[in-house]
């Protein structure tokens, strides 16, 4: 057993020595694939992302207790603007706890169309309404972008300062960057209709994929023992423990509020795609240049 | 293993006890429930009942959950006659006299300091900014005098009202109240409130204090729903009440009605009626009896009506625009239009399930942390401290939380929830570190463990800094939140894991 696995570990390690330049190839291909549809994306929508009505203006309205829904879209469709609606169910019981209405529409118009469609009054007590006008939104979500491009750069200051050498700080920010455009370009392919939650989820990542590329170039650059590819692999046993571990957890609750929190709901998902690709950028792109740099600098 | 403590782990223990204070307090084992606002117009404000009260009981019966408060109020009131009420609180004993139960709030006595945000404890948010202008900090700062005034006149008690601003220096003025939603927020809020009272052209008065120095209010002498009639299909109630104006504006009456003719139609009356104006659509038309032609007269009534389908309904209708016309008189109108940039109002009934449904997700999800540790490393005392050090991770954050008065909203949760994730995250790096069969010391080894920590901690908080301003500060919970749950972890429970594992692998 215990020779067999330790064969099998130098068979990899061959193959890796030989082809991981190579290995560069997949992220490179996913990253133009990503910029080149992520490019198209904005050219047909004018826009990064598919926005939900927290980002473009509007309603949204959650009505508590069991409603019918069959034919509530065909019947709101004509009145109000943009109609979309979804249900929250109980996480044990599976009934139906409330119906989520969104609609480019106003509070005022939301609110009438729909009592006169349920047939009674909406209180503090039985429904809660969230709008937001468009002039905000537009301004929330610039801001937003803003906020999310201003991390990204102190994140880049710092991974410099803490490595001062340029090729591995740039590994590190060149993955974290793949990661958001890769969970970026994903997101808007399953059609998502990103939230400002969903804008803050991607904020986490920032600070989630970069964990696990500090782990790896602090392993390399600042120890002796060991030759490189030991360390890497130590570095890659804690690390998809660490991401692993995360992902589980995450999954875990994501079953949970998947039936009663659209919000968190969002955030999860979009951690879950973004550490399933942080798993490739870290121990793909990042080790890959990592590498290349050792190898080069010590000529080996 | 010997049970003795490092410092650092005392720490831990020490500054653990504290979160558990700062969220629970010092038992007071009281019984009843809390009074959360009360309404500023009604005679159980004039009796002395006032926020934060505790009802202990009821015409002799005790209180000790809303249950009980509700049942003692039932099928008291059922016979439009007044009713007398014994109320004891804590300290006080209230008696009133009222056709009405008590226009008063009550909650149950929370029983720990962990204050909930709006999104998840209920309560109505408004985000509200000057149409087609950008305000000064200065002018935002006016407005939250002026709206402040007016919710408290219009008796919103639980109320949070401040300047707001954003990243690309926009003001905002940042309305939040908890509990239930007043009806007519957003009249109340964004309504400029602009009253004018005009003999034909010429205004004679307008709201606000530099022109009425007085306005009756709860007081059936001078204010009130006067009659009811019924018209076509519908009903209509006419209430009125008394204002008193200044001498200025007083003197400018006389003045203008000198020059006016009597009524050749109703000889009782003067030629124009005296116009209400609120934000320029005519209210009401009030006829002027010719013996205050000429006259300084500084008392005034003000008369309106409301209609609606039924006698009650349309009672209601005229009581409620009376009461905003009252404010309105009071506060005076605001010097822009405004414009209601965002209004959420949460229902406070799925709070409680949201919370349990919450603890569930985050139980689950430890349970997946600790399978995944206990597998990987096969030792039951690491993993055992790691899901403790992570457990009192959340104690202490909400300790925090607790103490610093910081309102936990759905963003804060969030935030919880990643610095969990990212404190699990180091304390694998540390066991691995530490289990690394290098010639180093176990102290070496973890101190290289450190060096890694500390990188991730600057990048998240870096990170983070921008969501404090972006947004009007509406996600703000996230950044705050992980913030003090990442920066605990660096000073206070990493160390204290980091020896507790020196302890394990010595052992």
């Amino acid at each position: 057993m215990e020779e067999q696995g330790k064969s099998e570990k130098r068979t990899f390690e061959s193959f890796h020595n030989k082809y991981y330049k190579l290995f560069l190839l997949i992220p490179l291909c996913l990253i133009v694939f990503s910029l080149l549809y992520m490019g198209m994306f904005y050219s047909k929508n004018n826009d990064f992302i598919y926005k939900d009505v927290s980002l473009t203006g509007g309603t949204s309205a959650t009505i508590y207790g069991k409603i019918n829904t069959e034919n509530l879209e065909q019947e709101l469709s004509n009145k109000l603007d943009d109609v979309g609606f979804r249900e929250v169910y109980d996480v044990v019981t599976r009934e139906q706890k409330a119906v989520i209405i969104e609609t480019k529409s106003d509070i005022e118009t939301t609110k009438q169309v729909l009592e006169e469609y349920l047939g009674y009054e909406l209180d503090g007590e039985n429904s809660s309404f969230e709008f937001t006008g468009s002039v905000l939104s537009e301004n929330f979500y610039n801001q937003l972008l803003i906020a999310i491009l201003i991390a990204f750069v102190f994140m880049g200051v710092v991974v410099f300062i803490i490595f001062r050498t340029f090729i591995p700080s740039a590994a590190v920010i060149i993955s974290a960057f793949a990661d958001i455009l890769m969970t970026l370009t994903l997101v808007n392919m399953l059609g998502m209709k990103m939230s400002s939650a969903g804008i803050v989820a991607f904020l986490m990542l920032i600070g989630y994929s970069v964990d696990t590329d500090i782990l790896l170039t602090n392993r390399i650059l600042k120890r002796r023992e060991w030759s490189l590819n030991q360390r890497i692999f130590g570095a890659f046993k804690t690390g998809i423990t660490m991401t692993l571990t995360s992902l589980l957890a995450i999954v875990f609750a994501l079953l949970v509020v998947k039936s009663f929190s659209v919000v968190l709901t969002q955030i999860f998902t979009i951690l879950v795609i973004g550490l399933c690709f942080d798993i490739f950028n870290t121990w793909v792109t990042n080790v890959s240049i990592l590498k290349g740099y050792m190898e080069k600098k010590h000529g080996t | 293993m010997a049970l003795k403590f490092t410092w650092r782990i005392w720490i831990l223990i020490f500054v653990l006890v504290l979160s558990l204070l700062s969220i629970f307090g010092i038992p007071s084992f009281q019984k009843g429930v809390i009074i959360k606002s009360v309404d500023t117009n009604s005679t159980a404000f004039e009796q002395g009942l006032r926020a934060g009260q505790i009802i202990t009981s009821i015409d002799g019966k005790k209180i000790t959950n809303i249950g009980d408060f509700s049942s003692s109020l039932e099928n008291k009131y059922n016979f439009n006659e007044s009713v007398k009420i014994i109320i004891h609180t804590k300290d006080s004993e209230i008696i009133l006299f009222s056709k009405i139960p008590p226009e008063i709030i009550v909650s149950e006595i929370q029983k720990t300091n962990i204050k909930m945000g709006l999104d998840l404890a209920g309560g109505s948010r408004a985000l509200v900014q000057a149409q087609d202008k950008k305000l000064t900090s200065s002018e935002v700062n006016d407005l939250v005098d002026v709206i402040s005034n007016r919710l408290n006149v219009y008796g919103i008690a639980d109320l949070n009202i401040r300047p707001v601003s954003d990243l690309s220096g926009n003001n905002f003025m940042l309305i939040e109240i908890a509990g239930a939603t007043p009806k007519d927020l957003e009249e109340l809020i964004s309504k400029q409130g602009k009253f004018e009272a005009k003999i034909g052209n010429e205004t004679v008065f307008i709201g606000g204090e530099k022109d009425i120095t007085s306005v009756c209010r709860n007081d059936a002498t001078c204010a009130g729903i006067v009659s009811c009639q019924v018209s076509g299909n519908s009903e209509f109630c006419n209430f009125r009440f008394t204002i008193y104006l200044s001498e200025e504006a007083a003197n400018k009456h006389a003045e203008i009605t000198g020059n006016l003719d009597v009524n050749a139609t109703n000889p009782e009356y003067l030629s124009e009626k005296l116009d209400l104006y609120l934000d320029d659509k005519l209210v009401d038309s009030l006829f002027i009896s010719k013996g205050l032609k000429g006259r300084v007269t500084t008392q005034i009534a003000i008369s309106g009506s409301g209609s609606g389908q039924t006698r009650a309904e349309a009672y209601d209708a005229a009581e409620e625009s009376m009461h905003k016309l009252q404010t309105v008189l009071i506060t005076g109108s605001l010097p822009y239009k405004l414009e209601i940039a965002k209004l959420d109002t949460i229902s406070p009934i799925l709070g409680d399930q949201f919370i349990k449904n919450i603890f569930l997700a985050g139980f689950l999800a430890l349970l997946a942390v600790v399978l995944i540790i206990f597998f990987r490393y096969k030792k039951i005392k690491s993993s055992l401290a790691l899901l403790l050090t992570s457990v009192s991770e959340i104690v202490i954050i909400l300790g925090i939380a607790s103490l610093i008065e910081w309102n936990l909203d759905l963003p804060s949760i969030a935030g919880i929830l990643a610095t969990i994730g990212t404190g699990i995250d180091q304390q694998i790096i540390i066991l691995d570190e530490a289990k690394q069969t290098a010639f180093l010391s176990i102290k070496q080894k973890l101190k290289r463990a450190f060096a890694i920590i500390l990188g991730a901690y600057f990048t998240a908080v870096v990170a983070l800094l921008p969501l404090l301003w972006a947004g009007a500060g509406l996600l703000k919970g996230f950044a705050v939140t992980t913030i003090i749950g990442i920066t605990t972890g660096i000073l206070i429970t990493r160390p204290a894991f980091t020896d507790m594992v020196k302890k394990i692998e010595e052992d």
